[in-house]
């Protein structure tokens, strides 16, 4: 068991940032692109990061709900929320960002939303937490925290539950 | 919110199922602006409309909304002419279970309907305007329309005018605002209001009491001529004692009201053409709700239909 | 005959006795309801008195009521789907259970009492299927269309008393009136319920809060009683009796208290669904509580059973109407009016009015027994013919029974009765 502070999480977010920064070729412009709720937070704070490192990066959050392949099966629906991608993908270089990748189906939906905003150049997807039980063929390129084997995670940020923790 | 098959009124509606449907209806309402107004969610489900009464207009709404989230619609076309008399409800019901539908949007002249077309199928049924009895869509764009205009319904005043004896948008408008914090008055012809004691709402005489109220919204009912037989009020009175004349538009003007009606609407009788340009109208700001709104009930309803037995 | 002793049973005057049931007429001077022909002689003595010889019939019968069976004035006999013999049959087994021993059956499409044939048929049926008494009130008008009047000295001749087109006024008073002039003579009662028809069209309960909230167009109170006032009138001026049928308001009752203080000859009776539930039943369109006139306000529930009380409404009946569960599946609008109370008449009438204190069972015996006998045949106590003149059966009420209303219990086969799945108190021996 393993609990992440806010100190801890912010020194990886900045070693998570450079990461992204070492990746940008010439002439790329970047764009992170937050799954709603947690991973558009860590891709603000990113965003942040890298903009004041003299890096300009667009940034936005996908909510995926509504590309969902488990509609059928869910029990509680909760409120949608919006997404908000205030420019075109055509392009760009996207890094998507979530906190916890578990089956890979959240990704599977994220990739088909992010294709209605345009043709982005390439993706890449970055997450905090590597839960492993993959049930798709998709891997992050970037994890934060990979965990040996599948594991439950809770991932808590400032912005939506006040305070910073990562528990896996 | 809990899994929840139909919708037929507002009040069988907890207040985190209203909430979350509002919430919803503005992601869904954000979609329009996307270049691909479309998103996968109801791919392959099957959505019919069943109008009993002639509506193009939440009858295209409906379809709109569903087209948008990718479900399959089909129109059950019924011709008032084929509507036996003494056939019943039931038959066609059976005809629609064979079909194996999963939505099924209903409106009908004779009150309750829809509920009883609901307890015997497994589709999600989505009442679309019950005789005078609700139409819970429409008290959503309503609620939706009011808050996106002044942020909040809570403490909100809502002048309902015109013909609410008759009137499901009334009745269903009025319910959803007053469980969303509003105050809600009515007002018109004498014939056409029911006595506060029936519906509990504070019903107003004239314009002159209605304008004292400071009211923030005046929703204004369509004169439905064409149900009414016997006539309930000389109609050509109903322009000078009920409608938003141009002196009248001034007040409101002044008092920074906003205009709603359900449409359509009936230049001259409810409403002068002037009222129609002004800028705290909210006609048009209903019929593109109208479409969020729809998406998102039909979004958080749950047909039975895929329990496969 | 046979006599049955029943020991240490109720009156319904609340006294204690010990009777003989049967036996040589010439014992029953001591009958303790004076104004009722009984089937067998009675002799009555204080409980503990009477001597049983060995071998009598002898049923102990503490805390149990002895009183005798309904006569219900507004019955419906027919069944949508059955035969007629099916219906006759299933309806006469309702009454029984319920307590109810005869009853006025108010001409439907499928018995429509408009002609001798219809009537013969009608009285075979019931001597060879039926478990209750059933007398026919003939049409006011041919197939009760409010046109042409009905052959009344036929009709007359094969024992009609009332003549009713079921609670339906006629379009033309004018019809109405002149038929009224011809039968006045005739000693003919009019049994008709007060209506506007153009005020209650497309109507379907009774306007306040439920049908504000149901989106249900409203049955004006004033309908009824405008339309009370003028058959009243009518009838006064031809010189007929009238005999008011379901009245369902407090209005309503006011007017028959008026007309009965100014000498007019009319009586009433009050459907018993109209004392014990208001329009607040129909709760999300339950079509059971849809009912003709439509349930109204507690208010005017109260005026009713003040109406009872006070002796302005003569009769309590039944209204018994029944519909298949497919009619009353349908929606409000569509569905028909009516409910069934045959079934379980008596132990309603006692577990909802007098278990609570709101009638005594001299009310009850007054208003479901006495009444109702005088409203149909004032004079045929006498007459020694058929029929009622048999005289009034006795039953055995025991208050301590109190059982569920299923689909089982109903003995008349259709599901809308207002009590089912409900528990009502009280079960019937008839005939003891």
């Amino acid at each position: 068991m393993s609990n992440i502070g806010s100190e801890d999480l912010n020194n990886k977010l900045n070693a998570w940032a450079e990461h992204i920064h070492a990746g940008v070729l010439p002439g790329e412009s970047l764009a992170l692109v937050g799954l709603i709720r947690h991973g558009d937070v860590l891709a603000r704070r990113l965003a942040e990061k890298l903009q004041r490192a003299g890096v300009s990066v667009h940034c936005g959050a996908l909510d995926i709900s509504l590309y969902r392949d488990d509609w059928d099966l869910q029990a509680n629906k909760m409120p949608l929320h919006s997404s908000y991608l205030p420019f075109s993908t055509d392009g760009l270089k996207v890094i998507l960002i979530d906190d916890v990748i578990h089956t890979g189906r959240t990704v599977r939906a994220a990739l088909n939303a992010l294709f209605e905003y345009g043709r982005p150049a390439s993706v890449e997807l970055h997450c905090l937490v590597d839960r492993c039980g993959r049930q798709l063929p998709i891997q992050p390129d970037y994890t934060v925290y990979p965990t040996p084997m599948e594991r439950e995670v809770s991932v808590h940020l400032q912005e939506i539950d006040g305070y910073d923790d990562i528990e896996y | 919110m809990k899994p929840r098959k139909d919708l037929l009124t507002i009040g069988s509606l907890s207040d985190e199922d209203i909430h979350t449907i509002l919430d919803s209806a503005k992601a869904m309402k954000d979609i329009f602006t996307k270049s691909v107004k479309k998103v996968p969610a109801l791919k392959g489900k099957s959505v019919l409309t069943l109008f009993y009464e002639p509506s193009t207009r939440t009858r295209s709404s409906f379809e709109v909304a569903a087209h948008r989230l990718s479900a399959d619609v089909t129109t059950f076309t019924v011709g008032t002419s084929s509507v036996v008399k003494g056939e019943s409800v039931h038959d066609t019901i059976d005809t629609l279970m064979s079909m194996k539908m999963d939505y099924i949007i209903v409106r009908h002249k004779n009150s309750g309907i829809p509920a009883v077309i609901a307890r015997h199928c497994k589709a999600a049924v989505i009442n679309a305007g019950d005789g005078a009895h609700a139409h819970p869509s429409q008290a959503f764009l309503d609620a939706f329309t009011i808050r996106e205009k002044f942020g909040t319904v809570a403490g909100r005043r809502v002048v309902i005018i015109g013909d609410i004896l008759h009137s499901r948008v009334a009745r269903s408008t009025c319910c959803i605002l007053q469980r969303l914090g509003a105050e809600v008055a009515y007002m018109g012809p004498g014939s056409l209001v029911p006595p506060r004691e029936h519906c509990g709402v504070p019903v107003f005489r004239d314009w002159d009491e209605v304008f004292s109220w400071k009211p923030h919204v005046i929703y204004l009912l369509r004169v439905q001529n064409e149900r009414i037989d016997t006539p309930f009020f000389p109609a050509a009175d109903y322009h000078r004692a009920f409608g938003v004349t141009e002196e009248r538009l001034k007040i409101i003007d002044d008092c920074d009201a906003a205009i709603m009606h359900p449409g359509p609407v009936n230049r001259g009788v409810e409403i002068c053409d002037a009222a129609m340009d002004y800028r705290n109208c909210l006609v048009c700001n209903q019929v593109e709700n109208g479409i969020a709104a729809r998406m998102s009930i039909l979004y958080h309803l749950t047909p039975q239909t895929q329990n496969h037995e | 005959m046979n006599k049955t002793y029943l020991t240490n049973v109720t009156l319904t005057d609340g006294s204690r006795r010990d009777v003989c049931l049967g036996g040589s007429a010439s014992g029953c001077g001591d009958s303790p309801w004076p104004g009722i022909k009984l089937r067998e002689p009675i002799r009555c003595t204080p409980a503990g008195e009477m001597s049983i010889p060995n071998g009598a019939r002898h049923i102990d019968a503490a805390g149990k009521l002895l009183m005798p069976a309904l006569f219900d004035l507004h019955a419906k006999v027919e069944i949508a789907g059955c035969s007629k013999r099916e219906s006759v049959m299933r309806t006469g087994q309702a009454a029984q259970q319920g307590g109810v021993w005869g009853m006025l059956v108010m001409p439907t499409p499928g018995f429509c009492f408009d002609n001798s044939d219809k009537l013969d048929s009608f009285r075979d049926m019931v001597l060879h299927r039926s478990a209750a008494e059933m007398l026919p009130a003939g049409c006011i008008s041919i197939g009760m269309q409010g046109e042409q009047q009905a052959p009344y000295n036929t009709l007359m001749a094969r024992g009609v008393s009332i003549l009713s087109d079921a609670g339906r006024m006629p379009h033309s008073l004018l019809m109405l009136h002149r038929a009224m002039k011809y039968a006045a003579s005739t000693g003919y009662t009019f049994a008709m319920a007060g209506d506007v028809p153009e005020l209650t069209r497309n109507t379907y309960m009774h306007p306040g809060t439920t049908s504000y909230r149901l989106g249900l167009h409203g049955t004006p109170a004033c309908a009824e009683e405008i339309g009370l006032e003028t058959i009243i009138r009518l009838a006064k001026d031809a010189g007929a009796k009238l005999h008011v049928q379901t009245v369902s308001t407090a209005g309503g009752v006011d007017i028959i208290r008026r007309a009965k203080a100014a000498g007019c000859s009319v009586t009433a009776e009050v459907a018993l669904h109209h004392l014990l539930f208001t329009h607040e039943a129909v709760g999300d369109y339950d079509t059971t509580f849809k009912t003709l006139p439509p349930l109204r306000d507690r208010a005017d529930c109260e005026a009713l059973i003040a109406g009872v009380k006070d002796g302005t409404i003569d009769c309590i009946v039944s209204d018994h109407t029944p519909c298949i569960p497919f009619a009353k599946k349908q929606d409000f609008i569509t569905a028909p009016q009516g409910m069934v109370m045959l079934d379980t008449m008596l132990p309603a009438i006692y577990t909802h009015l007098v278990k609570p204190g709101l009638l005594s069972w001299v009310d009850v015996v007054r208003a479901c027994c006495v009444n109702p006998l005088h409203v149909i045949a004032p004079e045929s106590m006498e007459d020694d013919e058929e029929g009622i003149s048999r005289g009034v059966p006795l039953l055995l009420f025991d208050p301590t029974v109190c059982s569920s209303v299923t689909a089982d219990t109903l003995p008349c086969g259709t599901l809308n009765s207002p009590f089912l799945g409900q528990e009502l108190c009280g079960a019937v021996t008839l005939p003891i």
